[in-house]
């Protein structure tokens, strides 16, 4: 009887074959919970609509900052649990893995929270979410049309994403 | 290193902010008006630039000896990098080319960017994308135009960014 790893109901993924699928989707959301940009690049199950997609992964999100804040067993103050907590202060979860996917998770100090969903196998994407974060500051931030706040529409940014996407082991 | 990042970003921040601010808050209803004051800045930033910069520099003997300075020793002090391409009709217009012009580069002029609600014909989405970007390309006009005044040349001086991120200046000097 096969417990752990694959079964034939549900069998573990192929490893990434390097053709640089490796990335599913990306989700950047803001302070105030706005979806700033949505980008997937190999999602084969959709079950919510984009709205409620967005809302239950905020949701989700703000749930588990909250909680692991609150079960920190080494920091000595903690606040009450559900009060937002200031970015930065506290812990902040890097990441969960479910047999089909893992989730990796920053959040900037201004707020900003960037969200890739890739292959369970995939090490630790700390550096990569930094670097995305770059390149918001870059293409977003620094762009003299953007409107801080509203969904990102910029092509410079999709573009230099998607081949940093691509290129992810 | 990290010094010269927090100089550029605040530079690029500051320059993004004076063209909203004057487009948007002082001379909302006037574009022209606000594209003039910019300018102005630009002007007045140009002329002290240039006398900081040709201190040691003897006089320049013509005007295509002033322009040759503007685009190799004002344009790397100001950017890093020389114009890349200088035309003349030797009649007095001079078109400066910068292949990655810096205040740039980080623009994307795509047309979903513009507010979609009125009518949306192709041209006219363009349209706005071209005249938001236009606007912040006078600071720089301004600077070239202030920097030649104060070597002794009048001129006009416009820009033209068709093909984005390449951006030409045109001098004109006035007889």
């Amino acid at each position: 009887m096969q417990f752990f790893g694959g079964s034939e109901i549900s069998p573990a993924p192929s490893a990434p074959t390097g053709s640089g699928n490796n990335a599913h989707m990306m989700y950047i959301f803001n302070r105030n919970g706005v979806c700033l940009l949505y980008r997937e690049w190999n999602r084969p199950l959709r079950t919510l609509n984009a709205q409620q997609d967005h809302k239950l992964m905020f949701g989700l999100l703000f749930s588990l900052k909250s909680f692991t804040a609150k079960m920190d067993p080494t920091s000595v103050e903690k606040g009450n649990l559900g009060v937002p907590q200031l970015p930065g202060q506290g812990c902040s979860f890097h990441s969960f893995r479910t047999n089909t996917y893992k989730l990796s998770f920053m959040e900037s100090p201004s707020g900003i929270k960037i969200i890739l969903v890739t292959h369970p196998k995939t090490g630790d994407l700390q550096e990569p979410l930094k670097y995305v974060y770059n390149l918001y500051v870059e293409y977003v931030v620094k762009n003299p049309l953007y409107v801080p706040g509203t969904p990102i529409r910029c092509d410079l940014f999709n573009t230099a994403l998607d081949q940093y996407a691509r290129s992810l082991a | 290193m990290g010094k010269r990042e927090v100089v550029e970003s605040c530079m690029d921040n500051l320059m993004i902010e004076m063209v909203s601010a004057y487009c948007n808050q002082f001379y909302a209803t006037k574009p022209e008006l606000a594209a003039r004051r910019i300018e102005a800045i630009g002007y007045h930033v140009g002329h002290q630039l240039s006398e900081r910069y040709t201190m040691e520099h003897p006089r320049f003997s013509d005007h295509l000896e002033a322009i040759k300075f503007i685009c190799k020793d004002f344009w790397s002090e100001l950017f890093k990098k020389q114009i890349d391409n200088l035309k003349t009709n030797h009649r007095g217009t001079f078109v400066l080319q910068d292949n990655r012009f810096r205040w740039l580069t980080r623009m994307s002029i795509s047309p979903t960017n513009t507010d979609l609600s009125q009518d949306s014909s192709i041209t006219t989405i363009e349209n706005k994308a071209l005249q938001a970007t236009s606007m912040y390309l006078y600071f720089p006009c301004g600077i070239i135009r202030g920097a030649l005044s104060n070597l002794g040349i009048a001129c006009a001086v416009s820009a033209d960014m068709s093909n984005h991120p390449a951006c030409s200046f045109v001098v004109r000097v006035k007889a």
